[in-house]
């Protein structure tokens, strides 16, 4: 090989390896993208719900209420007989078997949501008046394009006779699609169509705040001590090397241990966000410190020994002056310490909180679920409703964290004071 | 009267908006040793990295002017930097050997060039660099330990047997000796008297006695710019310039 | 109660500093010392000494008193003759008890119910006040200790440090207590499963099948029975599958990760950097439920498509699928950690290569590399370990049968896994099963505690090295 030669083959090799690099990165920011992308078009249909335009005419006869009756009596009245005798006018049926066809295009609060509008206004005995209803799981999908119509029919959950109503009501604008209030308001749901976060978001709510109130302090005041005051010996070692090795235990462990501790011998209540929020703090304490030592290790000598130098304590010099520095650091690992808590799904697993839980939890002891656990409930579900929702609650999940990690990296950068 | 090796004219280098080196105009001669002194950050260092484009691995470092060697453009775009390092060495100022073994090190340099094709080549190349670099008699028996494990000393003449091991016509040597004691000092210094036979080396230096004990030729920088320059002993005991006079008598630096 | 004896606590507390603080007042007037901290110090000791005891001992009750007095209260109901076989139905008994007590029971209510929430009335009354009592006490008993000690003490400010610096103590040994924790409730149900279940059967068997251990109490059972449960705990196949999965992961992890480090750290201009570290550390921050949902709505039934055109059979749960998601996650961790390391390289090495004449590729792979070896070993052990530990992913994109199997196209499952699958829903504390759980738990942290063991000496020597 003459010396010309071997050069060039060392650039060729030269240019191949930074092209690995570059593809790589590439690879890598592929993922990123393909994954967002994925997620956001199956979950941005969820923030619509599709609606029947139905004309609802409050027959005296069938109601067993009178108008301006109280609200009491509205709730305790049924309206089941309005509701029916409605519904199947909305589309010329022949038989009661097209009725009850006609009847499953709408969800199964169809009903509430008539007692609701009485419920706002009480004098609509002998009225008629258009209501927007929630249309069932089927008919949503359908409607937003999720759902193929060309299956044979055996295959398809909706059957001929439906696609003609279906076709009717879009023909005569009587379909359309709404602002979902329920995917925000509601608890779990056995049927999608009604089925929301609003359960999990308190659930994760109470969680969290659980998690900051516990491992916060907590973790401030062990950095502070390792990084200030413990003396070097082996107990300070230990502590060390517990912390390093916390930090990087599998999520699921602290979920077993949640079980055994927290349930099974303190037997605080299953599935609550009391006990995840105690389970995620044990879980975030380590993953705080490490950043808190970090920042508190990052204000120079020199601002302690000026403090010490004017007759501070060792105490004062350390809280008046070395604290307040370190602050900014410190807060900006807690937020993504919360932001790692947010998200972690295996050990509230564990702790019960994959319970279905239609309620919206109104204290931290009430049974209730979580953003992310929700995720992984609403995945095993076979309905495609679900699919939409799942992904429209990671939407949620994953927009809390980038705020939060905004947070973070702007606290960092706004008032984090660099020392060269 | 000797060859001029390296010849640079208007050469000025910039890193960012400072500009380090304003018009040096400069020649090195074949064979002979130069000593570059001034006091810190005058452009010494800077001016001899610009020699094997060392300088290219600064990002924000730019560099104007002409500097040739044998005629050809050294900060010609177009130059393969590899080939022309190939053929100009450099010696830090901190000795630098890899984490390999003593043989690894040396046979670095040709392995990647494609010298020493067999292992008994290779053999041949790394005994006759530890024997140019006087460190032979000192290692031979334990090549397969790491270049670490060797003194400071002992490492700088590792990494000038690493400058040798690839046949290059010039040797840059950055400092060889600040982080030296006296007596590894002395060795390296008498080092340099020997390897100039074969090379053209340019020396940076912070002590005078040194320039005067290994040099020829002798320039002298201050705040990037070359300030006088001439035979070693002539710049010693009659500089011209009034600046250089006032620091080599030790008035500031 | 417990919130107004809190907020008792703090009002005595807020009286008490101030107190504390015009006290001083009194005694640098009366005795003539040169107080040696400020006033407020006394403030603070005081309150120290009122709450912290009260505090302390009213969590520990807290946490004892429901466990205490469900077992009086068990007891009790089976000296009146109530019948339980088991703990559940022990347990079932309790809750109808408490009920009752609350006014929330509806069942029919018989003697020994009616008696027994009489007694728990009883007792939940006894401990409230005893509880009550005895905070006040020793509220009394610390607040007069207290105020002793300030007299004639002209340094308060140094022992309310000496009690704060114990505060700051005790919550750096929290993270002693976790890991006591971890290991304590780990150990305490292992113990148990490997009472019934050879440790040898264990962690040599081929075959897991723990839906075969029915048997409900491992206190009482039979010759067949143990037969049956001999070889339904055995750990091979799942190890098999952890690291069969974990290593598909790493396939993909190492090569991209690694990469993106060396380009980062070595080539890629300030502005680059500066853009694709953050997104490619998106996918670290990305909650691995998401990556669970993508793998098992997305990827699996992808590849099984894949695999039909191409006349492969692929499982919708292959290990493929798993592995892959898996690795996209912890592409960031080596990247990241890879790229400190590589940075930490001193660029003296570089320059020395560069002088001979070497390109940028060569000084990387023989020098740089060389160099930040075994660095770079410990963050991929961190990475594995990562993986292995990994779970939502695998529980939603990873099989339930444990298959011995090297085919990636095949489904198999994994430690973590079979943990969700066993503890998900209602557990009985006392079978096999339950406990088999726990033992993979151990297992589990022990693997991962050997791994980050390693992983951190590696890069703390690597540190040290170039320090």
């Amino acid at each position: 090989m003459t010396k010309e030669e071997r050069l060039k083959k060392r650039h060729r090799a030269e240019k191949r390896f930074r092209f690995y690099g570059l593809t790589s990165i590439f690879v890598a920011l592929l993922f990123v993208v393909i994954l967002v992308q994925n997620i956001f078009s199956k979950g941005s249909s969820a923030f619509k719900k599709t609606v029947i335009t139905t004309e609802v005419f409050f027959d005296q006869e069938l109601l067993e209420i009178q108008n301006g009756a109280s609200q009491e009596e509205i709730m305790e009245a049924d309206f089941y007989d309005i509701m029916i005798e409605n519904l199947i006018k909305a589309y010329p049926a022949k038989d009661r078997d097209e009725e009850d066809e006609l009847l499953k295009l709408f969800s199964g609060d169809a009903e509430i949501e008539i007692k609701k509008a009485f419920l706002n206004d009480n004098n609509l005995i002998g009225k008629t008046i258009t209501l927007d209803l929630t249309a069932s799981d089927d008919i949503d999908q359908l409607h937003k394009g999720n759902y193929p119509r060309d299956l044979p029919e055996e295959r398809r959950r909706i059957s001929d006779f439906q696609l003609v109503i279906y076709d009717y009501f879009v023909e005569n604008k009587k379909i359309n699609k709404n602002f979902n209030n329920y995917f925000f308001n509601n608890g779990d749901s056995r049927d999608p169509e009604l089925a929301g976060i609003g359960g999990a978001l308190v659930g994760s709510f109470y969680s969290i705040l659980i998690c900051l109130l516990l491992a916060f302090p907590v973790a401030v005041l062990a950095s502070i001590y390792l990084e200030e005051f413990a003396p070097k010996n082996k107990i300070t070692d230990f502590i060390e090397i517990n912390i390093n090795n916390l930090a990087a235990v599998p999520s699921i462990v602290y979920g077993l241990l949640a079980l055994q501790i927290l349930l099974a011998t303190i037997q605080l209540p299953r599935s609550t966000p009391l006990v995840a929020g105690i389970t995620l703090a044990l879980m975030t304490l380590p993953r705080i410190i490490i950043p808190c030592r970090a920042s508190l290790k990052a204000v120079p000598p020199s601002i302690r020994e000026g403090a010490l130098a004017v007759g501070a304590s060792k105490f004062q010099s350390v809280f008046h002056h070395v604290v307040p520095l370190a602050l900014p650091g410190t807060l900006s690992g807690t937020i993504i310490g919360l932001a790692q808590a947010l998200g972690e799904t295996a050990p509230l697993i564990l702790i019960g909180m994959v319970a279905f839980v239609v309620d919206i939890p109104s204290s931290p002891v009430d049974p209730s679920s979580s953003l992310p656990v929700q995720v992984y409930l609403w995945s095993e579900s076979a309905e495609r409703g679900f699919v939409e929702k799942t992904s429209a609650t990671i939407m949620m999940l994953l927009s809390f964290l980038i705020v939060m990690n905004f947070i973070a990296v702007y606290l960092r950068q706004k008032f984090e004071k660099r020392w060269n | 009267m000797s060859n001029i090796k390296i010849k640079s004219k208007n050469l000025n280098v910039y890193y960012g908006d400072k500009q380090a080196l304003f018009d040096v105009n400069l020649d090195l001669n074949e064979k002979e040793v130069t000593a570059l002194i001034g006091p810190s950050g005058c452009g010494k260092s800077t001016f001899i990295r610009c020699i094997n484009r060392m300088n290219d691995v600064i990002d924000i470092c730019k560099v104007t002017g002409n500097i040739e060697m044998d005629g050809m453009n050294i900060n010609d775009k177009d130059l393969d930097v590899v080939s022309l390092r190939e053929r100009v060495g450099m010696v830090f100022q901190k000795p630098n050997p890899f984490p390999k073994s003593i043989y690894d090190n040396i046979s670095y340099g040709p392995k990647i060039h494609g010298k020493g094709e067999t292992k008994s080549e290779l053999d041949q190349i790394v005994e006759n660099s530890l024997k140019k670099s006087a460190l032979w008699e000192e290692v031979k028996d334990r090549l397969d330990e790491p270049g670490t494990s060797l003194s400071g000393g002992q490492q700088q003449r590792l990494c000038i047997a690493r400058a040798i091991s690839v046949n290059p016509e010039v040797i840059l040597m950055d400092e060889p000796c600040s982080a030296l004691d006296p007596i590894a000092t002395a060795k390296i210094e008498e080092l340099i008297d020997e390897l100039k036979k074969t090379y053209t080396i340019v020396i940076v230096t912070h002590s005078m006695a040194q320039a005067v004990r290994v040099s020829q030729k002798t320039g002298f920088f201050h705040l990037g710019k070359l300030i006088e320059v001439g035979k070693t002993e002539k710049i010693f005991k009659n500089p011209d310039n009034k600046m250089t006079q006032d620091y080599i008598t030790g008035r500031f630096g | 109660m417990n919130i107004v004896l809190i907020f008792l606590i703090t009002i005595f507390s807020v009286s008490l500093f101030f107190y504390g603080k015009s006290k001083t007042k009194t005694i640098s007037l009366k005795d003539n010392i040169k107080l040696n901290a400020l006033p407020k110090f006394y403030g603070y000791y005081l309150v120290l000494w009122c709450s912290i005891p009260a505090l302390v001992f009213l969590l520990v009750w807290s946490l004892f008193e429901p466990v205490i007095i469900k077992s009086i209260i068990i007891e009790t109901a089976a000296n009146q003759g109530a019948i339980f076989s088991d703990k559940n139905e022990a347990n079932l008994i309790y809750e109808k008890i408490k009920a009752i007590h609350l006014g929330t029971y509806f069942g029919d209510i018989d003697s020994i119910l009616r008696e027994s929430a009489l007694a728990y009335a009883k007792f939940i009354n006894l401990f409230t006040n005893s509880k009550v009592v005895l905070i006040f006490g020793i509220i009394i008993a610390s607040v007069i200790y207290s105020l002793k000690k300030i007299k004639n003490n002209n340094k308060a400010r140094d022992d309310v440090e000496v009690i704060l610096k114990g505060l700051l103590f005790v919550s750096s040994l929290i993270a002693i207590l976790t890991t006591l924790g971890i290991i304590f409730s780990l150990l305490f149900e292992s113990i148990k499963f490997f009472s019934v279940i050879n440790i040898f059967d264990y962690l040599f068997g081929t075959n897991w099948s723990p839906q075969r251990a029915f048997v409900r109490d491992a206190s009482s059972i039979t010759a067949a029975e143990f037969e049956e449960l001999k070889d339904a705990f055995g750990f091979i196949p799942l190890i098999a599958g952890t690291s069969f999965i974990a290593f598909i992961a790493m396939l993909v992890a190492v090569p991209i990760g690694l990469f993106s480090g060396i380009y980062m750290a070595e080539y890629a201009s300030i502005k680059v950097r500066r853009i694709s570290k953050p997104i490619i550390e998106i996918l670290a921050g990305i909650p691995t439920v998401v990556y669970g949902f993508f793998a098992a709505l997305t990827v699996g039934p992808f590849f099984r498509q894949v695999g039909e055109n191409l006349g492969l059979t692929v499982s919708s749960e292959s290990a493929l699928a798993a592995g892959l998601i898996m690795g996209i996650m912890i592409i960031p961790y080596v990247s990241s950690l890879s790229d400190d390391v590589i940075n930490s390289v001193p660029q003296s090495l570089r320059d020395g290569s560069y002088a001979v004449g070497a390109t940028k590729s060569e000084t990387i792979k023989q020098v740089v590399i060389p160099a930040a070896l075994p660095g770079i070993i410990g963050s991929v052990l961190l990475a594995v370990s990562r993986a292995i530990g990994e779970t939502m992913i695998v529980v939603m994109a990873a099989g339930l049968a444990a298959n011995l199997t090297i085919n990636p196209l095949e489904s198999t499952t994994t430690i973590t896994t079979q943990i969700v699958m066993i503890l998900v829903g209602d557990q009985e504390f006392d079978s096999p099963k339950t406990q088999s759980a726990f033992a993979l738990g151990l297992t589990l942290f022990i693997a991962t505690l050997i791994l980050n063991y390693i992983a951190q000496r590696a890069v703390k020597k690597y540190r040290e090295k170039y320090d």
